[in-house]
């Protein structure tokens, strides 16, 4: 059964690239979001099993989205992205709660699953 | 001659009568015991009051001073008619025998601009005034002055039916509210005498001397009015009570005379001072000796900036009326050097704080010279602050506009690609339609990082010159932009980038706020300077103390010794102006 995902990002043209990524991949995209508060609404209705989650968000950064939804023990696994690069967001990735970090212009199945255990 | 002057001399030769009529009355009374002494008295208060408040008035038409202690003589002469034998002269006389008491605590509490200062003093003076001319009247429907220890007195003729008990209740009624009046004012005086500024109190010494001496005549009055009239010491008592109150026109004159006579005095130091050419910064020490306002403060005027600041070159605000403090600016050949800001007592006397200014202002114009050079360092010190927030600013705002733009959509590009890779065997077609989208965000990123590079650094301007540059900018608005005359070719990089910016800056104002039909570009040289003006038909109305925008140029015009003019009335366009020198 393919794996649900939630996109987090405030740009439209990356959502809809990365579900049209996804999807091919064998991903089941139930849900985009613009911002964290959106996110958190959305993993809250949804409940998807994986959150690719923006860095860069209008309202709050992604490793405070990634702290709040990975507070308690039944919270879905996050993934960060970011244009930028590893070297920038990797240490801090790490301390959010989130699975991992993807560069966005890297993100692929492939990618994703080799961070999901 | 004029109106008010003949009008000052005609309420002079009134005086001069009222005091003849009086005098005349007085001294052929028949119920008095002193006439003599009350002939005396009557003539020096009269006289003196009316005397000189008629010439304080003339001399400053404005103040009330004057025209209040004018009045105050004329209320003592009414009173005086009281001693007269006939009936209704004397009766209208001694009914409002008390008035010049209120005149003389409205003098006080007026004193020293001739206006009271709060509604209680208002309501304060309006009671006294009533008290003493209608709350006295029902007094005389009943008192006999016969009935009441003056056998020789004339009848009254208010008289209705005589009767002791009421005249007795109803006048300690009005003396007890007439000493509450009293204590009132001198509690006021007293405060007031405490809160005086220094200069202030030069001038309330004669206001304070005269706060005693209308209590001890108030009370010696009530005294009188216990014992009868016809007590020789309580009259001989009451007199000598009335010798302080009738000194304080001529305290008030010496006043005037001496501190005109010790300022003077000072100017003529302040005079010497100068000729010995004092150290520069000392010019506010020598001015406040001068004019014995410690307080005194001395602000430059920096024609440039059209505004005051102070020694440390620091921009200053002038004190609003009605604080205390006023403003007296100092020329030098037409053209404002200074301004001293002084305690508002001193515009007691005006012309000798203009004199002190105009003994001052060449040293003044010396110290102006440095104030204005040290409101030059604080202006480029600021500008050079804000330069640099504006620098750290413009580069997040490159990075914001670099990661939400051109970067998303080269991201956008790189997940196209690989998709339409990915289905290029199995889908040839979804990925030719990718592939499509991937050239399109291609197209989009160069536009968007051409925008950047020019927000940067226009390239046109390095590689063509300004003309063309301008040109360019022009071409590009959203509205028709004419551009006239030549902007030379002796100008450093810098001075070429600045003109720039102020096009290009003006030009996006224009685009976005003016509502413009269209816009102008005018480039020429004026007194060895490159002057820019975009002038636009828009609805005007900008500001250029709201926004960062303006501020921005004109903090980049003055790092190459540059200003910016922003002329925009509400409903009339936008010119903005920018002069740059060249060369």
């Amino acid at each position: 059964m393919a794996r649900t995902v939630l996109i987090v990002d405030d740009h439209p043209s990356f959502r809809s690239s990365a579900r049209m990524l996804l999807e091919s991949e064998g991903f089941d995209v139930i849900g985009e979001a613009e911002d964290g508060a959106g996110a958190l609404t959305a993993v809250a209705e949804l409940h998807p099993q994986l959150v690719l989650l923006d860095v860069q968000l209008p309202d709050m950064d992604g490793f405070q989205v990634a702290a709040r939804l990975t507070a308690n023990g039944n919270c879905p696994l996050v993934i960060l992205v970011s244009s930028r690069g590893i070297e920038d967001i990797g240490p801090l990735a790490a301390r959010s709660g989130a699975l991992g970090f993807i560069p966005k212009a890297e993100l692929s199945g492939e990618a994703l699953e080799a961070l999901l255990p | 001659m004029s109106p008010f002057r003949r009008a000052l001399l005609g309420l002079a030769a009134a005086g001069v009568g009222f005091g003849l009529l009086d005098a005349t009355l007085t001294a052929t009374s028949d119920f008095i015991l002193l006439p003599g002494l009350w002939v005396a008295m009557t003539l020096w208060l009269g006289w003196g009051f009316i005397g000189v408040g008629l010439f304080a008035w003339a001399r400053r038409p404005d103040n009330r001073v004057g025209a209040l202690m004018a009045a105050t003589g004329f209320a003592w002469f009414l009173g005086a008619l009281g001693f007269s034998d006939t009936p209704l002269l004397f009766t209208v006389g001694q009914m409002l025998g008390s008035v010049f008491f209120v005149a003389g605590v409205h003098l006080l509490l007026a004193f020293p601009t001739g206006r009271l200062r709060s509604s209680f003093d208002r309501r304060l003076v309006t009671v006294g005034y009533l008290l003493t001319t209608i709350g006295v009247l029902p007094l005389w429907l009943f008192a006999e002055p016969r009935d009441l220890g003056c056998d020789n007195c004339p009848h009254n003729v208010f008289l209705i039916q005589a009767n002791s008990s009421v005249v007795d209740v109803y006048g300690l009624l009005i003396n007890v509210v007439a000493l509450v009046i009293i204590v009132v004012v001198a509690v006021s005086l007293v405060r007031r005498w405490r809160d005086a500024t220094e200069a202030e109190r030069r001038f309330v010494v004669p206001v304070y001397a005269a706060g005693v001496a209308l209590m001890v005549a108030v009370f010696v009055s009530i005294g009188v009015q216990t014992t009868g009239t016809g007590d020789t010491v309580a009259e001989i008592a009451f007199i000598a009570a009335l010798i302080p109150f009738g000194l304080v026109p001529w305290l008030f004159l010496a006043t005037l005379v001496r501190s005109r006579m010790i300022q003077g005095g000072a100017v003529g130091q302040l005079i010497a001072r100068l000729g010995e050419a004092p150290p520069r910064g000392e010019m506010r020490e020598a001015l406040s000796r001068a004019l014995r306002d410690p307080s005194l403060e001395l602000l430059y005027w920096i024609p440039d900036d059209r505004r005051y600041v102070d020694a440390r070159g620091h921009a200053v605000d002038l004190p609003d009326p009605g604080t205390g403090r006023t403003v007296s600016p100092v020329e030098r050949e037409g053209r404002p050097v200074a301004a001293i800001v002084h305690d508002a007592s001193l515009l007691e006397d005006p012309e000798l704080v203009r004199t002190a200014g105009a003994a001052a202002a060449l040293a003044l114009e010396n110290e102006r010279l440095d104030a204005e050079l040290r409101a030059k360092v604080e202006e480029l010190r600021e500008s050079r602050a804000r330069m640099l927030r504006a620098g750290l600013e413009d580069r997040r705002a490159l990075e914001r506009n670099l990661h939400d733009g051109a970067q998303q959509r080269l991201v956008s590009m790189a997940l196209n690609l690989r998709l339409a890779r990915s289905k290029l065997r199995d889908d040839p077609v979804a990925a030719e339609v990718l592939i499509d989208g991937a050239g399109s965000e291609l197209d989009e990123a160069l536009a968007e990082l051409r925008e950047l590079a020019r927000g940067i650094h226009p390239a046109v301007l390095t590689e063509r010159g300004l003309a063309p540059a301008l040109a360019t900018l022009a071409g590009r608005a959203p509205l028709p932009v004419e551009v006239i005359g030549d902007p030379g070719a002796d100008l450093s990089e810098a001075q070429e980038l600045a003109a720039y910016f102020v096009v290009s800056e003006a030009l996006t104002n224009v685009a976005k706020y003016a509502h413009a039909s269209q816009a102008v570009v005018n480039l020429g040289r004026e007194n060895g300077r490159l002057v820019v003006e975009v002038a636009d038909d828009g609805v005007g109305g900008a500001d250029p103390k709201r926004g960062t925008g303006l501020q921005g140029l004109a903090d980049r015009l003055a790092a190459v010794d540059g200003r910016l003019e922003v002329d925009s009335p509400q409903g009339r366009g936008t010119t903005v102006r920018a002069r740059i020198p060249c060369g």
